[in-house]
Order: structure tokens, then C-alpha cells, then sequence
């Protein structure tokens, strides 16, 4: 039953794909695209729930094989719930232009690819796979921008770093089908080399498909280029799938690991975090800057993880299970709230014709649909109660907690600073999201475009409110969810299943009955004020009228945290005034906050390979003679190896 | 239920919505008094809650539904802060549940809200103190997740009525731990009030505000709406100060006994510490916050190394 549903599901975004290539039937075509990533969703979460198992077992052997467990059950489940949505936008957002057809049909690709990742039981499926996911987003953004030089520009570094650390995969994965051990974790043994090896591979490479830091660099270039649905499936879903692929190796098939690789996990964990949401802070470009959230979320995801890691190889069984929970619950509710907001972005954009912070404004009366969906994704990624990322960010919380109270001194106090780290974050992400809601939604429109800006088509609509409505629905009841998450550690845990979150050594998270307070105060405080006014006024400026051009900037609001953070961040700012007899005429400023991960790491890097491969090129002289003797010197040498045993 | 259960939650309840005016008022009093002056009687307070709640309130043009619910928004989250921090180890749970972390939360939703309305009405000096309010927080938060860590780790658990159970009596003050934790607690109450070093409560100077910053658009219900809420704030973090980071007995009894004198002396060290103080520079409150959690961290140092 379950099974067709599956086949049915995959069939319907196949055919959908296909049909969608096609000028007549293109809305009907991205529906039944829709409706099959529905039905995935389906399969996914029931799956999860009923414990079933689907198709084959993992094996090492390079025999392609399909299957569907627990763990692959959320995952296609998080596929589902954020496909069939942006699908429906996509119903709206896209023109059945050629460019259009091309990327509706290579949308469906870019799904099966994923479901194939997800599915796959053995090494060469899930490789394949793999590399193919890297390469239709890549093909997509080409198609639809047209392949300008910005988009040539941001794609050719995707596919190359991705590609660059995709070794990391490689590496990891073969290593452990040589070993035997993909579906067989008795088959490493814990703390050898092969396991260190395994693990920091896997850590680089599908580290650096999820986009942590230091290996990012990719995602803020990727993300903001594609259009809205695209952008929205590869921050919700894309970068989920490598979280995925980290767990089934670091979770599941390495054993157990020592203690330094969970201190690493969870450095590298807040480093992403935290450098996500402060280099986010200063992003002009809405887009970028949600690009760049992406990251700070996988920082928050991968701190969940190693304390996981961290959890487990004190012994703490129960709590390792918890904190993998809370990282898997905090993959699906950041796909949900980060597609939400690329989606709310993307009709922003087709409104108003830009998606530069300081020119919007004034849209939540305008676009009161796509506004209020926007700012309960705002409240969401915030962290803010009774929304979903509050939940997931306490069980995290919780989980770095408790790693001090069941580990030893040094690995105790490093949890216990990446938990500040991940205070620092929240409260990061709430004046980041304070911001991007004031600038976009609130105040007076900064220009006429989005004074003028009209509400988007119904299809663009309902896909936002039903993300939107997602976000509640995890916020008000994560507990029914986490107890099925706790069950899919491969070690024994369990979790009471009750709707709130009730675990052991906590004071407990009554979701309901929070929301309940907060919503209910809310209202009650609101219907006892009344109506009671004077007069209405306009805002006080010092009895100054209120012009646009004083109103305050996206720099302006961040300038305090900028000026503190002044010695790490270095930023650069430029003034230049013209003054004429003494008198300025004319006052130029320029201010931007560098990417010192790009600049000082990678920017060298490029400079030396590049440098290298100008070495390298005189290598390649082009005469004949060369060559040759480049042949007699190979020989000579090897010969010479044979005869000294190092080789044969 | 018994009745300590019942004493408990009612004395949370009756504290942190009608006391809480009250501790305001006392730091202003006992600071006026500390300065030679005669200065307002502490139920001041409550006569302006009073004379708002009668005013009717200017309300602003062209703003949407954000600048309306923030009061209220405000207020409900405080509430249910109210509800969650419990009066001693024997409260009842009254439907948000008794977890410390769980705090940060809902204190974030509050600043939120009120930041958002500052967008709303676009008032400049709204905006600058809702910037700082908001950086000023990413500090205090660190050092407020840190200093309840280091009781946390002490107790074993994060619901504060564990905590409040395993810091009573004097076993718990033999590791140094505690003590840092509560040192670097004040440091949140100080920044959390909006007191001086922090922040100026009787500024009327615009460009000076912290927290009154985002409130100058309100006026009426509204208005004291968000007084009620920083008195709220201020019950709080005051009884957390004094139920888990001061000494206390292990029967609920006691605690209670114990919390209204334990309350009122720590207004009178806000206002002591009002009167030495001037405010500091806006840039060097984030690294006083710094060195304060670099103290809670010392703190869980010093418990683990304690109990290894």
C-alpha cells in the first residue's frame, strides 16, 4: 500500500516533468508534480511513524538496490512537505516561456535525484546520485538567468568547490564499502584510523554540500542567483540531503566515535552559526542574506549532531538520541520557514522589481497574504515562541546542556561554550529577522514601486500560507514528531510521545499550552485596551515631516553590533566629500563588511593554484622533443623504482 | 496539591502581576533617599499605571497591525514568563512549564515585538533604541544561558524548581561554582533592568534611551501596558537572582518567607549600585557582558573540575 503510494508518488513527478515540457499542458503539468511530492511526504512521515521498513537493506556491494527506512522516511518526508508547496507557487511564479518549461522539467529532476540519494542502498546509486544533485541546480540557474557572466560566474564556483569537496564523499563512501561497513557498523572499529578517516572525509564532503563553514563559500553565490521555487528547493531541501548523508555515515556506520571528533563537530558547528548570521547581518540583498541564514541554520543542525557524537561517546545513550532528534527536527523545520522566506522573497521581487533591503517597505499592507506568511517565517527562523524554530533551537539547547553534565572537563566546557555560541546565534538571528521584517514589511514604502506593489496570484499565495501554517502546526506539536525522530537512532532510545516536549532533565516545553498564554494574552490584553484614542498622528520627527530618504537603513539598525565586532569583522568605509571654498557640496559614502573567510583564505588559495598552474603550463612547450624526453624520463624513473624495489 | 503547592504559584502569580510595579518604585526611592533627595513615594508606579490606564492614547498614523498588538504582545510574553519562574521548589506548573531555557525564548519574543513596532512607526529614535536594545541582548543572552548553565549543571537538570531544591542549604556553595554563576548573574540583572552602568531610567534625552527608546510612540493603555512589563522584567530576574543564586532553605516554607526579603534587599543593592555608578559608554557594555560570561564559564570550569 505504502509502496505504491511511493511508485505512485515518484511516477506522478516523472510524468509531471515530462508534461511540463509542453506549452499547453505546463500548470497542470507542475500540479501533478505537486500532488507526487504530497504523496512522498506522505510515505515519508508514515514510514517514520508505523517503524516499516521498504525495499532493500544497505549493502556494500556495487549492486544498485533501493530501500526505505525510518531515517529515509523523514527525509523524503521533508522532501515532500517543502516540494509540493513550492511546486504550487511555481504554478504562478513560472511563465510557460521556454526557460520557464526547461526549469519546471528539471525541477522534477532535481526531486527524483534527491529521492534516488535518499533511497539508495548501496554505494553507487547514492554516488551517482549525489553528483547528479550537484549538477541539475547548476544547469537550472544557467537555464533560467539565461547564463549572464554573474550567473557563469556563481555557478562555475558552486560546481567547483562542491565538486572540490565532493572528494570528501567519495572518499568516505568507498572507504566504508571496502570495509564492509555501509548497514554493517560493527565493521569499523572505534578509534581506528580508518574510522578517523571516514568521518573527517564525510565531515568535508557532504560538509560542504550542506554549506558549513569554512566550506560555504559556494552557497551565498548559488542561492540568491537561482529563481525563487529553485532557490527555495536547494536551501530547504538540497542542503537537507547532505545533512542526511552525514548522518547515515557519522551516526550510523563509523561506531562510535572518540570525543576530539565530536569537539570538532561542534566547532565547526558554530562557526557556522555564528559567522552565517553575523556576515547576514550585513547583507544588502534580501536573498543573500536568507542565503546566508542557510548557513547559520546547518551550523545550528551540525551543533545538534555533535552533540550527538559528543553524547554518545560519554555513554549518555538517551541524550545522544535526544540531540540527534533535535538536529533532525531542526532540519525539517528550517526547510520549511527558509523555503517559506525564499518563496515570500520571490513574490517580493515580482512586485516590486527589487530585492534590495533599503528600497522596500510598507508590504505587509500591501501584500497582506505573502506579509503575514513572511513575518511567521521571520518569527520562526528567530527562534521566537510558539513557532517551530523555538522548539527545535531549545531542544539543541538542551541537548549542548546536558553535554557538561555527562562528559569530562575539556569536552564539557567546550559544550558548554558552544551553547553560548548558540545563544549568541538566536539572539543574533532575532535582531537580523527584526531588521529584514522592518525594512520589508513595515513603516512607510521606501520607493513608489512598493507603494504600488500588488498582492500575487492566488497559487503563490496558498503556497505561502501553507508553509506558513506548517510553522505553527510543528511549533504548537514538535513532541508527537521528536519521539518518532528519538526511535531512529540505530542505538535503543525512546521518548514519551506526547504533543509538548517532555524529557528527562529538563523543566519541560508544554508547546500548547505556551502558545496558549501567549496567544490568548495577546488577545485578552489587545480586547481590554479597547479602543480608547485621541487622535492619530504622525510619527514625531522633532516636528519635522518624515521623509523617505531619513528613514533608517539595514546599516544603520546593525551599526552598534558592527562597531563591536569592529576588530574581527574589519570593516572598510570610504567617505569622500567635494567642498568648494570651504563649503561641502557633495558627500560620497560607500561601507561594506568583507567576506574575510573568502578573502583570506580562499582568494590566496585561488592566487597560488592559478600561480601553480601558470608554473605548470610551462610543462606543455609544444615541441616534439620535449615530449619525448619527458617519456625517456618516465621510463628512466621507473625503471629505477622497479630496481630499487619501490615498485613491482 | 497540598498547601505549599498552592502558596507557592499564588505568590508567583500575585508577585509578578501586582508586586512587580512596587520594585521600581523601591529603587527609585531608596536611590533618590541615597542621593539627598526626597524623591517619589515607591508606589509611584502604580499611580501612573493608573493615569495612563484612564489617559486616552495618541495612536500613530499609517502603521499596521504590528504597532497595535506589540503592547500586548509585550505583555503576554512577560506574563508567561511570569508564570514560568517559580516562587520556590514546590510550585505548581501552570501551563508554560518551569524550564530556564525556555526563558530566553519567550524574553526574545518581548524584544521582538517591541523592535518591530519601532519599524513600524519609523521613528528614528524608536529605531536607534531598539538597535541597541537588541545588540546590547546578544551579550546578556550569552550570559544569561551561561550563568543558569552553571545552576543547571549544579543541579543536574534546567527546570528551576530542581534547581531551586539542589542550590538550597549550604552543600551546594562548597564548589566555587555557585558563587561565580551568581556573580555573573548580576551582571543580567543590571542589563535586563535597564539600570545603570547599562542603561539610564530616567533619561529624557533622546539620544541616550536604551529601553525607553521604543516606547515613545505609545502613550495611554498602551503605554502602561509596557510599564507593567518592565516592572514584570524586574520581578523576573530578581527573583531568580534570589531563589537560586543567594543562599536559601531547603523547605518551600522558608523559600517563600525567605523571597520578598531577599527581593527587597536586592532593589536596595540596584539602587546602591544606581547611585555609584555612572552610565558607561554604549561599546563598553558588551564587553562588561563579555567579561561576565567569561565568569559563568569559569563557573562551569570550576563544577567540573569540581566533580571529575
Amino acid at each position: 500500500m505504502i509502496a505504491a503510494l511511493l511508485f505512485a508518488g515518484v511516477l506522478a513527478i516523472s510524468l509531471g516533468g515530462v508534461l511540463s515540457a509542453f506549452r499547453s499542458a505546463f500548470r497542470s503539468a507542475l500540479w501533478l508534480q505537486a500532488a507526487g511530492a504530497g504523496g512522498l511526504a506522505v510515505v515519508g512521515f508514515v514510514v517514520l511513524w508505523s517503524g516499516d521498513v521498504l525495499g532493500a537493506g544497505f549493502t556494500s556491494s556495487f549492486v544498485p538496490r533501493l530501500g526505505v527506512d525510518g531515517l529515509t522516511g523523514f527525509f523524503l518526508g521533508v522532501l515532500g512537505v517543502v516540494a509540493a508547496p513550492v511546486l504550487v507557487y511555481s504554478v504562478g511564479y513560472l511563465e510557460p516561456t521556454s526557460a520557464g518549461r526547461a526549469v519546471a522539467a528539471l525541477m522534477s529532476v532535481f526531486l527524483l535525484v534527491m529521492v534516488e540519494v535518499l533511497c539508495a542502498r548501496d554505494p553507487v546509486t547514492f554516488l551517482g546520485g549525489w553528483e547528479l544533485m550537484t549538477l541539475v541546480p547548476a544547469v537550472m540557474i544557467l537555464v533560467a538567468r539565461s547564463a549572464d557572466s554573474e550567473s557563469r560566474g556563481a555557478v562555475f564556483t558552486y560546481v567547483a568547490v562542491t565538486h572540490l569537496g565532493g572528494i570528501g564523499t567519495w572518499v568516505a563512501i568507498l572507504l566504508l564499502a571496502d570495509a564492509g561497513a555501509i548497514g554493517a557498523p560493527s565493521a569499523v572499529t572505534s578509534g581506528s584510523t580508518v574510522q578517523a578517516v571516514v568521518a573527517v572525509a564525510a565531515l568535508i564532503g557532504m560538509g560542504t554540500k550542506a554549506g558549513v563553514m569554512p566550506l560555504h563559500v559556494w552557497l551565498p553565490r548559488a542561492h540568491p542567483i537561482a529563481p525563487a521555487p529553485v532557490s527555495a528547493l536547494m536551501s530547504g531541501v538540497m542542503i537537507k540531503v547532505a545533512i542526511y548523508g552525514l548522518v547515515r555515515v557519522l551516526v550510523e556506520w563509523v561506531g562510535v566515535l572518540p570525543v576530539w571528533f565530536g569537539v570538532l563537530v561542534l566547532a565547526v558547528g558554530m562557526l557556522s552559526a555564528l559567522g552565517g548570521v553575523v556576515y547576514a547581518l550585513f547583507q544588502h540583498d534580501l536573498k543573500r542574506l536568507l542565503a546566508l541564514h542557510s548557513i547559520e541554520n546547518i551550523g545550528i543542525i551540525v551543533l545538534g549532531l555533535g552533540a550527538c557524537l559528543l553524547l554518545r561517546a560519554r555513554g549518555a545513550d538517551s541524550w545522544a538520541a535526544f540531540a540527534l532528534a533535535a538536529a533532525l527536527l531542526h532540519t525539517l523545520n528550517h526547510a520549511v520557514f527558509k523555503s517559506l522566506l525564499f518563496l515570500g522573497a520571490g513574490s517580493f521581487q515580482r512586485s516590486v522589481g527589487s530585492l534590495a533591503l533599503d528600497r522596500l517597505g510598507g508590504l505587509l499592507r500591501r501584500m497582506p497574504w505573502t506579509g503575514i506568511a513572511f513575518l511567521v517565517g521571520a518569527m520562526a527562523i528567530a527562534g521566537l515562541p510558539p513557532l517551530n524554530g523555538f522548539a527545535s533551537e531549545w531542544l539543541t539547547l538542551q541537548a549542548l546542556v546536558h553535554v557538561p553534565m555527562s562528559g569530562g572537563v575539556g569536552d564539557g566546557l567546550f559544550g558548554a561554550v558552544a551553547l553560548a555560541a548558540l545563544a549568541a546565534t538566536a539572539a543574533l538571528a532575532v535582531l537580523c529577522f527584526v531588521k529584514v521584517v522592518g525594512l520589508v514589511l513595515l513603516g512607510p514604502p521606501r520607493r513608489t514601486a512598493s507603494a504600488e506593489a500588488i498582492e500575487t496570484p492566488v497559487e503563490m499565495r496558498g503556497a505561502v500560507a501553507l508553509l506558513a501554517g506548517s510553522c505553527v502546526v510543528l511549533g504548537l506539536a514538535p513532541g508527537l514528531l521528536f519521539a518518532a525522530l528519538v526511535s531512529v537512532a540505530p542505538w535503543h532510545a525512546a521518548a514519551p510521545r506526547t504533543v509538548g516536549l517532555h524529557l528527562p532533565g529538563t523543566g519541560s516545553l508544554p508547546t500548547l499550552g505556551i502558545a496558549l498564554v501567549l496567544v490568548g494574552g495577546t488577545a485578552a490584553l489587545a480586547l481590554l485596551r479597547g479602543r480608547v484614542a485621541a487622535a492619530a498622528a504622525p510619527t514625531w520627527a522633532c516636528g519635522q515631516p518624515l521623509e523617505p530618504a531619513l528613514s533608517w537603513t539595514s546599516a544603520g539598525f546593525t551599526k552598534p553590533i558592527r562597531l563591536v565586532l569592529e576588530s574581527i569583522l574589519r570593516p572598510e568605509r570610504e567617505i569622500t566629500t567635494r567642498s568648494d571654498g570651504g563649503v561641502h557640496q557633495e558627500v560620497a559614502y560607500a561601507g561594506r563588511v568583507p567576506h574575510l573567510i573568502d578573502e583570506r583564505l580562499y582568494r590566496p588559495a585561488a592566487r597560488i593554484s592559478l600561480l601553480t598552474a601558470a608554473h605548470a603550463r610551462k610543462l606543455q612547450s609544444g615541441s616534439l622533443g620535449t615530449y619525448i624526453g619527458y617519456l625517456i624520463g618516465l621510463v628512466v624513473a621507473l625503471l629505477l623504482a622497479v630496481r630499487t624495489g619501490l615498485i613491482g | 496539591m497540598t498547601a505549599v503547592n498552592a502558596a507557592s504559584s499564588i505568590a508567583a502569580l500575585v508577585g509578578g502581576l501586582a508586586l512587580a510595579p512596587l520594585l521600581p518604585g523601591l529603587v527609585q526611592h531608596w536611590k533618590a533617599r541615597l542621593q539627598g533627595r526626597r524623591g517619589p513615594s515607591p508606589l509611584q508606579p502604580y499611580r501612573e499605571l493608573r493615569r495612563l490606564w484612564r489617559k486616552s492614547a495618541v495612536t500613530v498614523t499609517e502603521t499596521s497591525l504590528v504597532y497595535r498588538l506589540a503592547p500586548a504582545c509585550v505583555a503576554a510574553g512577560l506574563f508567561a514568563a511570569v508564570l514560568l519562574v517559580p516562587a520556590t521548589s514546590a510550585a505548581l506548573d501552570l501551563g508554560v512549564g518551569h524550564d530556564a531555557l525556555a526563558l530566553l525564548g519567550l524574553l526574545a519574543m518581548a524584544r521582538f515585538a517591541l523592535a518591530a513596532a519601532s519599524w513600524d512607526v519609523a521613528n528614528g529614535f524608536s529605531l536607534m533604541g531598539a538597535s541597541r536594545d537588541l545588540s546590547i541582548s546578544v551579550f546578556t543572552e550569552v550570559t544569561l544561558v551561561l550563568s543558569l548553565a552553571v545552576a543547571a549543571l549544579v543541579a543536574g537538570t534546567t527546570d528551576l524548581r530542581g534547581i531551586i531544591a539542589a542550590t538550597a542549604g549550604t552543600g551546594a556553595w562548597s564548589s566555587p561554582a555557585l558563587a561565580l554563576g551568581g556573580v555573573a548573574f548580576a551582571f543580567v540583572v543590571v542589563a535586563e533592568t535597564g539600570r545603570q552602568p547599562v542603561d539610564n531610567p530616567d533619561t529624557h534625552l533622546e539620544l541616550t534611551m536604551i529601553h525607553e527608546g521604543p516606547l515613545l510612540e505609545y502613550a495611554g493603555r498602551d503605554l502602561a501596558l509596557l510599564q507593567w512589563a518592565a516592572a514584570a522584567r524586574h520581578w523576573i530576574v530578581l527573583t531568580l537572582a534570589a531563589i537560586v543564586f543567594l543562599p536559601h532553605a531547603a523547605n518551600p516554607y522558608w523559600q517563600l518567607a525567605q523571597l520578598p526579603i531577599a527581593i527587597v534587599a536586592l532593589c536596595a543593592a540596584l539602587a546602591a549600585i544606581e547611585t555609584v555608578f555612572a552610565k558607561m559608554r554604549l561599546l563598553l557594555v558588551p564587553r562588561m557582558m563579555s567579561v561576565a560570561a567569561g565568569i559563568a564559564l569559569l563557573g562551569i570550569a570550576a563544577q567540573l573540575v569540581w566533580t571529575a
